[in-house]
């Protein structure tokens, strides 16, 4: 059984991001990028699939300009057997990106599709969901659990104010939530392995999918700035100024 | 235009996050169905016509929908779309979850937790987890919207809506549901609490959390905590607030021992009120607090506690 | 503390740009590597340094290594943390791969070395001596030696030491007293040796010591050490660790700093003679020592790299932090926009990014000797490069270091003096950089005799000459002025001193710290020049980085401006000569209270 496991580019978790001057975009220029978290947890569940013997072969795909190559091989090097970079300049909205993994499934018929729930950039949560819809596969979401059990994988979800279960009929889509696992750091020895690792570089149009905008965006603004408050003196200081000027308890 | 809200209940009765959404497409238009697809949920049906500014409610009331599985989900209402301008429901882990298959089988694109309603087609959105705000314009004819809950008022209970059944069956067969690990606290879930009491690294440990555990009895509120405190293992993550944890924004945010990294403010600067009592008067977190208050927290907590 | 955020701009601008990395892989055809698949690796290593050791940095403060039983017993969670560095290669990178190194280049090493002793000095001591055990085992050591020993010492499994220093042999390695007896195909070694950094713990299988001792009919002096392999414990059949030699900890140090990093006290042979297996010939021990040094002694300056790059870090959080006072409007002004706050940051910022470009311009020379033809001229020059180098790397970088720490707590006012603020520690962690691995005072005699005197000033001129060739840039580009008039000054200075001491050979040992000294401020503002050009350059393109590389500008103007002009004391202290301070009697140094 193969397992596609899908990469994104974001900007660094630890980056403070800046909004243009224009209010167009946030500034990307030059900033330090790296691997979605919830992507490197969805790696991980990827690579335990193959270490388990559950999974014969793990693919990462990335879809994004060409430095997304580098998350591809940080993938690599976490333990992927190869990779497949879907070249696009363009900003690509999440239906986008879930028709063109919907043609890579379609060639490659994995038996596990793992996703990040989510990517720290736009915060969509779609693209799982998306994909699961366009192929018909049955989707697991928000993961903290995948037990694959021959023709059947059962899904432990985080929902709000618990854990749920479910079974999905194989072949599924996951996306992954804190929970999951804990990602492992590439060795050296695998960084240079994931050198020599092959990374197969496709366009959308050689995929056959034509790309649609969905959206526009028409500005970005920084969020309204909370106004400092003030210091209270005392633990009764501070119930007073609760209860009778903010008046939430 | 006509918008479609999903309803999310628990077959007896509507979650307030279902209120939210409806207050949200008010904003958008007046004409305002509500479905409410479950099993044996006609008693959550009757309280989804109380909604104040609802005009109908549909009823898909069939095994099939008893646990919401989205691949059932979006079969149904993809057929209820027509005719519809907006699908609109609450960006809670089920909203999250139905949702973006909808789109996907409809072909539009989702506008993911609005927090302003600006037009019929314009919105407004927090991207890198609330760091800024993207006001985006959907190209779509059919919109299919989740909604930040706390971003919007909960809508009244004064409507009186027709109640319609709706006999369409989407089983996919894909999923089963075998059963839900509900965390069984008296204290409500950290996303939808009205007051979060959140310990820091400055806990000490996991066994200090039961000072929060106190106050938050007191004002029903839930517990949360920072990454520093996750990582060093003082509780579990599900209790995490923060850029990769759990977004909160509640009408009070009480920060104890949190010096305020950029991760654990993006979670909770949304806040109606945040209070932070903190010992090194220089912490972070001072600077976007309501009320501050210099203090060691296990004198102050206790104290807090019994004033309560 | 702040959290440690590598400089990876830094990195990559000096490793591609400044020494032209990419250049020199295609030159000798290394064709998997380049300035890219560098940054691949940096990131790398600083998640592994965030995870596993810049937490541990403070527990390793506050609870030190411990002798227990007769055992060290490391800094709670070190082992897991060594554990992880080994399984993940990192101890590995530069070693040969014929042992099953990875045989990245000494440049990778040393950026990587930079990461570890940013986000834990104490713990990047043990790996980085077990570097110098496997250096010397496999450039000296018979082929018995490497099958038994190196494969483990790469690989981490195995942690090596250094025993050189006894109780009455520190500076002067001449009045070794360890004895080694031959014995059967081995040797039995008798003494005790002091500083023993790492000398025992429980993070590895076995320890494998290095032991400079004594032959019975070795001749006096230095010519007459021999260096040993004294494993903790002896290899059986099967070459595993097996029954335990005859040598153990008696004590640790109490130490000011790098408190998780055991100083032990070791004594070999109490019962019946410890087990050792002499390392190449006879009596060429501390010639072989010798032939690390430069590695060891470069090292312990990119340490002072390290230490000051999370000084300037911590000053800098604290900085655009810390609120006092308010302005006319009454909003309230954080300390980062004070004057004399912003004059030590840029100290602090200005020296680090100096002392890197000096660090890995000196360490990369050894990629260079190292592609270069054995014996060739191109490997002769480099050779005497690095020979020259090596003590202003180590002298002017951790003296240089002593003045950031200290600039770093200044900013934090009295909370840098509380412990809780983290910058105490690097304080007194750096204070040992000036010391290990030959004081200052060494180096600075070893940079006017052996390197600066003994070819009369060849390899100096030759640096003179370089440093001339990026004056006449220099001249030709706007916005250089400040740097091309203190470089031009630096570079006089430079001659004068050049000059004084061929004149006045005799008096050199009294003046050398100023000349090393001199040498520091000059080389690092050369090459803050030849950055500055670089940036210049890289300006014009539209895609560039230039929020990086305007700071790059203003920084190397400020270096010039700041610390370039510092060399003109120096020459005037080498010049006063050494008449006034040894012209009193020891007696009138207790005159004020005699």
């Amino acid at each position: 059984m193969k397992v596609l496991v899908t990469v994104k580019r974001v900007i660094d978790y630890n980056v403070k991001v800046r909004v243009k001057a224009d209010g167009s975009d946030v500034d990307l220029n030059n900033v330090k990028m790296a691997m979605n978290p919830f992507c490197e947890i969805a790696v991980e569940e990827a690579i335990r699939l193959k270490e388990s013997g559950t999974a014969t072969e793990v693919i990462a795909v990335s879809v994004g300009p060409k430095a997304c190559q580098e998350q591809l091989r940080t993938a690599l090097a976490l333990g992927a057997d190869r990779a497949i970079h879907i070249e696009s300049e363009a900003q690509l909205e999440s239906l986008n990106v879930a028709k063109l993994l919907a043609k890579v499934i379609e060639q490659e018929q994995p038996g596990v599709v793992i996703l990040g729930k989510q990517a720290i950039d736009t915060d969509n949560n779609q693209t799982g969901q998306m994909l699961s819809a366009l192929t018909g596969m049955a989707q697991g979401t928000f993961a903290s659990k995948i037990d694959i059990q021959g023709d059947k994988a059962v899904v432990i979800r985080e929902v709000d104010g618990g854990l749920q279960t479910i079974e999905l009929a194989m072949p599924i889509i996951a996306t992954t939530d804190l929970r999951l696992n804990e990602p492992r750091y590439a060795s050296l020895p695998n960084i240079m392995k994931a050198k020599r690792k092959p990374l197969e570089v496709k366009t959308p149009e050689e995929l056959g999918v034509s790309i649609k905008a969905h959206t526009k965006l028409l500005s970005v603004g920084a969020p309204a700035e909370r106004k400092a408050g003030i210091k209270v003196a005392s633990v009764a200081e501070l119930v007073d100024k609760l209860k009778n000027e903010a008046k939430v308890i | 235009m006509s918008i479609l809200v999903i309803a999310e209940h628990d077959n007896d009765s509507i979650k307030s996050s279902t209120l939210n959404t409806v207050t949200a497409a008010l904003a958008i238009a007046d004409d305002v169905t509500v479905l409410v697809a479950g099993s044996n949920c006609q008693s959550a049906a009757q309280s989804a016509a109380k909604i104040s500014g609802v005009s109908k409610v549909l009823v898909a009331d069939n095994p099939a929908y008893a646990n919401q599985l989205a691949e059932n989900m979006r079969g149904l209402i993809v057929e209820l779309a027509e005719g519809k301008s907006h699908i609109l429901a609450p960006a809670t882990t089920s909203g999250k979850n139905i949702m973006p298959g909808v789109a996907a089988l409809l072909d539009v694109g989702q506008i993911s937790e609005i927090i302003k309603v600006e037009s019929a087609d314009v919105f407004e959105r927090p991207i890198y987890a609330g760091n800024a705000v993207a006001k985006v314009q959907s190209l779509d004819t059919i919109k299919v919207i989740t909604v930040r809950t706390t971003a919007f008022e909960e809508a009244g209970d004064t409507g009186s809506a027709s109640i319609e059944q709706v006999a369409a069956v989407c089983d996919a067969g894909k999923s089963t549901f075998i059963g839900e690990a509900v965390v069984v606290s008296e204290r409500p879930e950290l996303t939808a609490a009205k007051i979060v009491i959140s310990g820091g690294r400055g806990m000490g440990n996991g066994e200090n959390f039961s000072l929060l555990e106190a106050v938050a009895d007191k004002l029903g509120a839930a517990v949360g905590a920072s990454r520093a405190a996750v990582d060093a293992g003082f509780v579990s993550n599900d209790m995490q607030v923060g850029q990769t944890g759990k977004i909160v924004a509640p009408d009070l945010y009480i920060a104890v021992g949190i010096s305020g990294a950029i991760q654990h403010l993006a979670g909770m600067k949304d806040s109606k009120v945040i209070v932070a009592i903190n010992k090194d008067e220089e912490a972070p977190i001072f600077s976007i607090a309501d009320y501050g208050l210099v203090a060691d927290l296990f004198e102050a907590v206790p104290e807090l506690e019994a004033s309560l | 503390m702040s959290v440690y955020r590598h400089p990876y701009k830094e990195a990559d601008f000096v490793i591609r740009h400044l020494l032209a990395f990419d250049d020199f892989c295609r030159d000798n055809a290394l064709d998997e590597l380049n300035s890219d698949f560098f940054q691949v690796v940096l990131t790398e290593a600083e998640k592994f340094a965030a995870k596993y050791l810049v937490e541990q940095n403070r527990q390793g403060d506050l609870q030190p290594a411990r002798l227990i039983a007769g055992k060290v017993v490391e800094t709670p969670g070190f082992a897991s943390s060594y554990r992880a560095f080994v399984e993940q290669g990192w101890s590995s990178l530069s070693a040969s791969e014929q042992y099953g190194g990875q045989g990245l280049p000494n440049i990778l090493s040393v950026a990587c070395n930079e990461i570890w002793q940013s986000a834990n000095l104490a713990f990047s001591l043990c790996p980085l001596l077990g570097q110098g055990a496997i250096t010397a085992i496999e450039r000296h050591g018979s082929r018995e030696l490497k099958q038994q020993y190196l494969k483990k010492l790469i690989s981490g499994e195995w942690t090596g030491t250094m025993n050189l220093t006894e109780a009455g042999a520190g500076s002067d390695l001449a009045a070794i007293k360890t004895r080694a007896v031959p014995e059967d195909d081995h040797y039995k070694i008798y003494g005790q040796k002091i500083f023993i950094t790492w000398g025992d713990h429980q993070m590895s299988d076995n320890i494998i010591h290095l032991v400079l001792a004594r032959l019975p009919d070795a001749p006096a002096g230095v010519k007459g050490l021999s260096l040993f392999v004294v494993p903790k414990y002896l290899l059986d059949e099967q070459g595993q660790p097996g029954i335990e030699n005859d040598l153990r900890c008696i004590s640790l140090e109490h130490k000011l700093g790098i408190h998780a990093s055991p100083t032990c006290v070791m004594s070999y042979g109490d019962e019946n003679g410890a087990i050792g297996y002499v390392i190449g010939e006879n009596n060429y021990g501390l010639h072989y020592m010798f032939s690390m040094m430069n590695h060891a002694r470069q090292g312990v300056g990119v340490q002072g790299l390290g230490v000051s790059e999370r000084a300037y870090q911590v000053a800098l959080e604290y900085a655009g932090n810390r609120v006092q006072g308010t302005d006319k409007a009454g909003n309230s002004i954080r300390i980062i926009e004070f004057g004399d706050v912003r004059r030590m940051l840029m100290l602090l910022k200005s020296a680090t990014e100096a002392m890197r470009a000096l660090c890995y311009y000196a360490g990369f020379e050894t990629d260079k000797k190292n592609a270069a033809a054995d014996n060739s001229e191109l490997a002769r020059q480099s050779a005497a490069r690095i020979d020259f180098l090596t003590p202003i790397v180590k002298g002017w970088c951790t003296e240089l270091t002593q003045e950031l720490v200290s600039l770093a707590m200044q900013i934090h006012g009295g909370a840098g003096y509380i412990e809780e603020a983290g910058v105490a520690q690097l304080v007194r962690d750096a204070r040992i950089l000036t010391i290990y691995e030959g004081t200052t005072g060494i180096q600075a005699l070893d940079l006017v005799k052996r390197k600066t005197l003994l070819d009369d000033g060849a390899q100096a001129g030759l640096l003179f000459a370089e440093i001339e060739q990026t004056l006449t840039q220099l001249e030709k580009s706007p916005g250089c002025e400040a740097m091309y008039h203190s470089l031009n000054t630096a570079l006089a200075d430079g001659r004068a001193a050049l000059n004084w001491l061929q004149v006045n050979p005799t008096q050199s040992s009294c003046v050398a710290a100023y000349y090393l000294q001199l040498w520091g401020y000059l080389t690092g503002g050369w090459l803050m020049a030849k950055s500055q050009l670089i940036a210049s350059t890289l300006l014009d393109n539209e895609s560039s980085d230039s929020d990086y590389l305007q700071a790059k500008l203003v920084t190397a103007k400020f270096y010039a401006e700041h610390f370039l002009v510092r060399t003109n004391t120096c020459l005037a202290s080498i010049e006063a000569g050494g008449d006034t301070m040894m012209s009193l009697s020891e007696q009138q140094f207790f005159s004020h209270v005699n």
